[in-house]
């Protein structure tokens, strides 16, 4: 009887723990917050935007790789591939396989950004505020405009002004996506000209909703820098032009002082419209690991070659803007691992009005030689064209193509130009499907209805 | 007359040996060789007579013999039984070796032990015997060769390197397949922490030294006590206790060299000169191209002179050692038992820079109040510091330094690295880097034993598990990392917190004659958080101040915490019937915190029955047949190890210029749960002539559903993937264990044990499609981690272009076999399998008077390794890496007949991912190799000793292999990661494994 009541005792004692642990099995995550949390508070939705922002400036895309890929698909004897990654080395050959982990990781990270600002824009109605509601989408609109825009631009053939684009880019996703339920993420791909449309519509309404002062995030005028940017890449010289001049003659910006000083800025210098923030604490400067040497934090994989170097005149400071180590000579562009990736600077507002203004034979805002001398100035080429003969010796489209050239290498616009204009790249025609991105392989595994583009086989 | 002849004979041998029949005394000790400890009630008899005596507390005997006895039979339950010639020795000290396949043997199952012969399970198990003398710092390397249905293997020759242990196969494609380990009762944290993204083995922290026994729950029926952490096998380890008698004293000495298993041949300066001549010269490049290059490489130094030859690959491996000390004490009495043990060891690896050194100590005490109530308690504490180097994939890793050309000078004039070399020069990262990763794991538990019926024990166990890990990581101003940013550091240090609780009811009775019944049932609660930091600084004060005290700039600096939670209730019921019918009955009913909220609990069951055929009387005739039992189960497990949190949709926050930003990181999934698998055994023990022969054959068949899948999704969807119970595979083989004792004589004695097992992996659902990470791919139908790859052609004879195989479908569906020049035009196809078809290992041991001699043999066989490094390595010139001498073969003139491309620099001629740098991998090793000897007792006895053993000891000595790589055994160690289940097979400038020779003394006391 005496053991049978230890047994009891014994027995009641493990019950007694066993229901106190019940609640044990609830735990928490320590650093990530719940959906419904994530989306209570406008502080949280803030942050989401944040968020967008920060993906958005990842090397995947705009902290480096799009810049790369553009440089190096677009270079014929700009520069020069050293390095030992794969990716990029088959950027500079013009022959990418579908397995690029690099065109895989735009793919992903645009459309990151752009299921970010689907959900931001979903929830902005807890912004009682109607001002921060208006900015908050706006922000949210110019990331998706512009994560569209580069899609496009990368995964579909180019665009051809005055048609109906109907080639495909990419699928358009304008719902926020939390869960999988009720969605079927397996759709085709949009035409360029759908893609491109919906870029405009974003960037419009953004540069509606924006304020003019936005700290270092977007503003009115940054969405109407870029869409300059998109209006010159679809012809529409008209639109380009008034958006350029809309942002240079806002009077918020102003070119730096010297060519330098354009760069290698940890805050936005006086010239940036939009950069992606990169501090010693938080976000990458993408340029910098493939643009610079190892002794300013980077791989030194991209030398400059002397051809190109040979295009400046002596006295361009622009064409002095290089260091030489033993692996080769540099940009000085990206020495900075700290510093800001410039995204849209006022210099190339002026060369957009300027040739827009040349092109259509206008002078709205200033004529195309006063904009191109701007430039020239800042450079250090004092009066070299201050003498142009608008009879005589008129300045050509080729002049300003040249000094676009000059002053925006390595930035990320060379591939784009050469579409743009129907130039080469590597003895490639403008037009090769060898210089579009293909669709990346997992994509096409996780997507039946996607089509591959041309030139690459599944 | 014949007969009278006969009888005068007899008479005569008779009348002589009675002239010299007189008795004698002979003395002697009985130790056992496993252990060396003493070996009491050992009964030693005449061969032939009934006289005989027994063994005294400390193994010592004297026995009178008369002079017709000649030979000596010494026997003792669980050892194998000896002869010994008496001759005319006086004094005769023996070792019993321990019969491994004793059916007395009582094994450690969970929560309880349960003897051998009523086994109905599948265990593997290794003794200390086996475990001793490791020159690695990881026990599991005891497990190459020695135990059927357990692969292992040590990622490459780095000293850290994460050990993978994989028992029948691999059950799950995306979580750990790592075995639950359990010490003493306790699940131990078996967490990766390193932060360079090679894995570093969390239980090199554990001294092999202090491990009684290993023992490996292989199939349900064993596991399926251990419910939802069964699936991957579960390891019960056992450290050793002391016993009762006199205390004893034993000290383990060794001293130990070691080298690389296999260089390679890379070219020297005058073949680089040539091949990169050439490789130029057929991209059409001029003279002064390549010799501005090679003035490039060579710096200062003049490259047609030859003063420059740099051998990189010898700057590399250096000589290894292994010092190891082991003292431990043990003793007690009736009431009191206690092992004391102190360990201590230092390895420098044979790769430049990496070296470990560990300090343990352990303590077990067991006492007993009163026959109702004892207790235990044990606790160890150790300490391991490990230099370590950069992961596989970086240029400071020191292999990389293969890929530099010989005409860089590894050092300059003065005497300091070259830091103009082609690729970053490691010897600036051994000089001017540091990375320490300094490894704390204390393991305390106590027990408490009541008999509240005397067939009723309640049992008590509670077990904390304090696991810490810190790296200091320190970049000076002179290398690549500290370069650019004033030199940087990195510290981190995370603590992980288990804590176990263990309360159970175990009932053993014989309920009638011929009924036995074991009941056991409790119930097991742990938690475990773990708490990580880390800063990150730069801009230094000094290259010599290298903690983030001297950071000018603190950079980054984080923490975290992550829990978890098991509450679970298993029970367990065996039943024997007349000693021969056996079944058994277990379950556990598991809850995690890890499981979604409409999965909280899962139920894990399992049933055996088991046959001592041997037993019955229709086979009593069969002398021959010593043992026989036929025995099945069948039952299900699961694997838990599938994150904390991975059932929720969560956002995790990020920081945008310091402002902070939030991003969702997972979508949700609340039916997510453990993977479950199902297993089938069958087995067969058997023993003959009287067990000299014996062994087990087992067949299993376990089959893995509800495997964790991240689902691909269209990142148009915002994510890549999402979370999902849906893969189903297939893990079978076959065992088969034979145990021989060929020879035993008083004086020699010879024992073959041979172990030999298959395991055929099939991914049979999986609902997304293909998984392909790098070069492997999880398909329907094939074997998991298979590698998908181009097939190389060959060489177009014409031109030298590499060919690659075209392997697409034609219209009629067959495959079109002709080669194209075109990479992009030839399909990928399964080329070869990651895991091996079959392993094994033969062990022979012999002993010799006081010589004993063992040694192993390990067999792996059907694996292949991918050469992620050829494509830089054996590139056909297409950089300037250096080659491999191979590439010399390669085609030059039309019609040339090679399978190596013509040289082209920056030609990408044949680089690309083929079967061109993938091959089979299968090997024969001498995993190890022990000669001893053991100083006669009359020696030891004089210096006070009770044992001395000297002996000399080889690991990894001798490799057989075609594969050309360094090592078939060494992978890189960027993919050792515990979840990575599929970029595996493959090589990146992964160091062979070490070859060690160990000289070694045993001191008993």
């Amino acid at each position: 009887m005496k053991n049978n009541i230890k047994s009891l005792l014994v027995l009641i004692g493990i019950t007694a723990f066993t229901v106190g642990c019940q609640d044990a099995l609830d735990i928490k995550p320590a650093q990530s917050l719940s959906i419904d949390q994530a989306l209570s508070t406008p502080a949280n939705v803030q942050a989401i935007l944040l968020g967008a922002y920060d993906d958005a400036g990842q090397t995947g895309s705009y902290g480096g790789n799009l810049n790369l890929a553009s440089e190096l698909l677009g270079t014929t004897n700009e520069v020069d591939w050293q390095g030992t990654f794969l990716q990029p080395r088959q950027f500079f050959q013009k022959n990418i396989t579908i397995d690029n982990s690099f065109v895989g990781g735009s793919w992903t990270n645009a459309y990151q950004i752009i299921n970010l600002a689907n959900v931001v824009i979903e929830n902005s109605s807890i912004f009682t505020d109607a001002d921060e509601k208006d900015r908050v989408e706006g922000e949210a609109q110019f990331l998706r405009g512009m994560a569209y825009f580069d899609l496009a631009r990368f995964f579909g053939s180019t665009y051809v002004a005055g048609q109906v684009n109907s080639q495909l880019a990419v699928p358009l996703s304008l719902e926020a996506i939390l869960s999988t339920e009720g969605h079927d993420f397996a759709v085709p791909r949009n035409t360029v000209e759908e893609v491109y449309a919906q870029a405009v519509t974003d960037l419009e309404s953004a540069a509606g909703k924006l304020p003019d002062s936005n700290s270092y995030l977007a503003t009115s005028n940054a969405a109407n820098a870029l869409l300059a940017r998109v209006y010159l890449q679809m012809g529409n010289f008209v639109a380009a032009r008034d958006k350029a001049n809309s942002v240079i003659s806002s009077g918020d910006f102003s070119l730096t002082t010297s060519y330098a000083d354009a760069f290698n800025n940890g805050s936005n210098s006086s010239e940036d419209i939009f950069a992606w923030q990169v501090t010693d604490q938080d976000g990458t400067n993408g340029m910098n690991t493939y643009w610079a040497t190892r002794t300013y934090g980077g791989r030194g994989d991209i030398p400059v070659q002397l051809a190109f170097r040979n295009t400046f005149d002596a006295a361009d400071e622009r064409g002095d803007f290089y260091y030489t180590q033993s692996n080769g000579t540099f940009s000085l562009k990206w020495q900075n691992q700290f510093a800001n990736v410039i995204y849209i600077r006022l210099a190339e507002m002026y060369l957009i009005r300027a040739e827009a203004n040349f092109r259509l034979n206008t002078s709205i805002g200033a004529t195309p030689t006063a904009d191109i001398n701007r430039i020239r100035n800042r450079a250090g080429l004092t009066g070299l064209l201050n003498d142009f003969d608008p009879i005589l010796n008129p300045i050509t489209l080729q002049d300003i193509l040249d000094e676009r050239k000059k002053e925006l290498a390595f930035e990320g616009h060379l591939l784009h130009d050469i579409k743009r204009l129907g130039l080469t790249a590597g003895g490639k025609n403008f037009n090769d499907p060898l210089l579009v991105f293909p669709i990346p392989q997992a994509e096409l595994d996780a997507n039946p209805n996607l089509v591959q583009n041309t030139g690459y086989n599944n | 007359m014949k007969k009278l002849l006969f009888v005068f004979f007899v008479l005569g041998c008779f009348s002589v040996n009675s002239a010299l029949a007189q008795n004698r005394t002979i003395t002697g000790k009985v130790t056992a060789s496993d252990d060396g400890l003493p070996l009491p009630q050992v009964s030693i008899n005449i061969k032939g007579t009934q006289i005989g005596v027994a063994s005294d507390v400390d193994g010592n005997y004297s026995i009178e013999v008369p002079s017709t006895a000649t030979v000596l039979v010494y026997r003792f339950l669980g050892y194998i039984t000896r002869e010994i010639a008496i001759g005319n020795q006086t004094s005769i000290n023996v070792f019993l070796d321990p019969d491994v396949t004793a059916l007395q043997e009582v094994l450690v199952v969970g929560f309880g032990t349960q003897s051998k012969r009523n086994l109905t399970d599948n265990i593997a198990k290794l003794d200390a015997k086996q475990l001793k003398d490791l020159p690695t710092a990881g026990f599991q390397n005891a497990f190459a060769g020695q135990t059927a249905g357990v692969s292992i293997q040590q990622t490459n020759g780095k000293v850290d390197g994460a050990t993978r242990v994989r028992v029948r196969g691999v059950s799950s494609i995306s979580s750990s397949t790592e075995p639950l380990y359990v010490i003493d009762g306790v699940p131990i944290t078996n967490n990766n922490e390193s932060t360079n993204g090679a894995a570093v083995n969390p239980l090199l922290s554990i001294n092999p030294n202090d491990i009684q026994s290993v023992q490996v729950l292989k199939d349900a029926s064993s596991a399926a006590i251990y419910g939802a952490r069964g699936s991957n096998g579960v390891i019960l380890i056992t450290t050793k206790r002391g016993e009762s008698g006199r205390a004893k004293i034993t000290l383990n000495l060794s001293n130990g060299m070691s080298r690389e298993t296999n260089r390679r041949d890379w070219l020297n300066r005058a073949e680089y000169i040539e091949l990169f001549r050439e490789a130029n010269a057929n991209s059409g490049g001029s003279d002064a191209d390549i010799e501005g290059d090679f003035d490039f490489l060579a710096g200062n130094t003049d490259w047609r002179t030859g003063e420059v030859d740099t051998d990189w690959q010898d700057l590399v491996f250096v000589d290894g050692y292994n010092r190891n000390s082991d003292v431990s004490i043990s003793g007690g009495d009736d009431n009191t038992r206690f092992f004391f043990s102190g360990g201590y060891t230092d390895i420098r690896g044979i790769i430049r820079g990496n070296d470990l050194e560990r300090i343990s100590s352990r303590m077990n005490i067991d006492h007993k109040f009163n026959d109702k109530l004892s207790v235990g308690m044990g606790l160890s504490i150790s300490r391991s510091t490990i230099d370590r180097l950069s992961n596989d994939n970086a240029f400071a890793t020191p292999l990389q330094a293969i890929a530099q050309s010989p005409l860089s000078p590894a050092y300059n004039a003065d005497g300091t690295p070259n830091p103009n070399t082609l690729y970053y020069n490691f010897l600036i990262e051994d000089e001017d880097a540091s990375y320490l990763t300094s490894v704390w794991r204390t393991l305390a538990n106590v027990n408490l034993k009541y008999s509240v019926l005397p067939s009723l024990d309640f049992i008590s166990e509670a077990g904390y598990d304090l696991f810490s890990q810190s790296e200091d990581r320190f970049w000076g101003r002179s290398t690549e990392t500290g370069e650019s940013v004033g030199g940087q550091g990195f510290v981190s240090s995370v603590r992980t917190e288990n804590l176990n609780l263990n309360n159970y009811l175990n009932y053993g009775k014989d309920l009638a004659a011929d009924h036995y019944l074991e009941v056991t049932a409790g119930f097991n609660y742990q938690t475990s958080a773990r708490k990580y930091q880390s800063v990150t600084g730069t801009n230094f004060a000094s290259d010599d101040l290298q903690t983030l005290a001297s950071a000018g700039t603190i950079t980054a600096g984080t923490s975290d915490l992550t829990e978890f939670a098991f509450l679970s209730y298993f029970g367990r019921a065996n039943y024997a019937f007349r000693d021969k019918y056996l079944v058994k009955l277990s379950a556990r009913y598991d809850g995690s915190s890890r499981f979604g909220a409409n999965n909280r609990y899962g139920f894990f069951p399992a049933a055996s029955v088991g046959w001592i055929v041997s037993q019955e009387e229709f086979l009593s005739g069969i002398n021959k047949l010593s043992f026989l039992k036929l025995r099945a189960s069948y039952g299900e497990t699961g694997n838990a190890e599938i994150g904390n949190f991975a059932s929720l949709g969560l956002f995790g926050t990020e920081a945008y210029r310091g402002e902070p930003g939030l991003k969702p990181t997972q979508l949700g999934n609340e039916d997510l749960k453990w993977e479950r698998t199902n297993q089938l055994d069958i087995g067969v023990e058997f023993g003959f002539l009287e067990n000299k022969i014996s062994g087990e054959i087992d067949y299993y068949s376990k089959e893995t559903n509800d495997l964790l899948l991240a689902q691909p999704l269209p990142s148009n969807s915002g994510f890549t993937s999402i979370l999902k119970n849906v893969g189903s595979l297939t893990n079978k083989g076959f065992e088969f264990l034979l145990n021989t004792k060929n020879i035993n004589t008083n004086n020699f004695t010879w024992g073959t044990s041979l172990n030999f097992f298959t395991n055929k992996n099939e991914v049979t659902k999986l609902p997304g499609g293909d998984i392909i990470s790098g070069r492997n791919i999880v398909r329907e139908g094939e074997s998991l981690a298979s590698f998908y790859i181009v097939e190389f052609g060959g060489v177009d004879q014409a031109n030298g272009d590499a060919l690659f195989v075209k392997n697409t479908e034609n219209p009629d569906g067959s495959i079109d076999r002709s080669t194209t020049n075109d990479f992009s035009e030839a399909s990928r196809i399964i080329a070869g399998q990651a895991f091996p078809k079959w392993e094994g290992g033969i062990t022979n041991s012999f002993t010799y008077n006081n010589f004993d001699l063992g040694f192993t043999f390990q067999f792996v066989n059907g694996h292949s390794i991918y050469n992620s490094g050829g494509r830089f390595q054996a590139a056909s010139g297409d950089f300037y890496d250096n080659q491999d001498v191979n590439e010399l073969n390669r085609w030059q003139n039309p019609g040339d007949v090679t399978d190596v491309p013509q040289a082209r620099l920056f030609g990408g001629n044949g680089t690309q991912h083929s079967t061109r740098y993938l091959q089979e991998a299968s090997y024969v090793r001498l995993r190890t190799v022990t000669l001893g000897y053991n100083v006669p007792q009359s020696t030891v006895d004089k210096i006070g000793m009770s044992r001395v053993r000297v002996y000399f000891s080889g690991f990894n000595l001798l490799t057989f292999t075609d594969y050309t790589g360094y090592d078939p055994e060494s992978t890189a160690d960027f993919n050792s990661g515990f979840s990575n289940n599929i970029a595996l097979g493959q090589a990146f400038y992964s160091a062979p494994q070490a070859k060690t020779y160990t000289f070694g003394i045993n001191l008993e006391f």
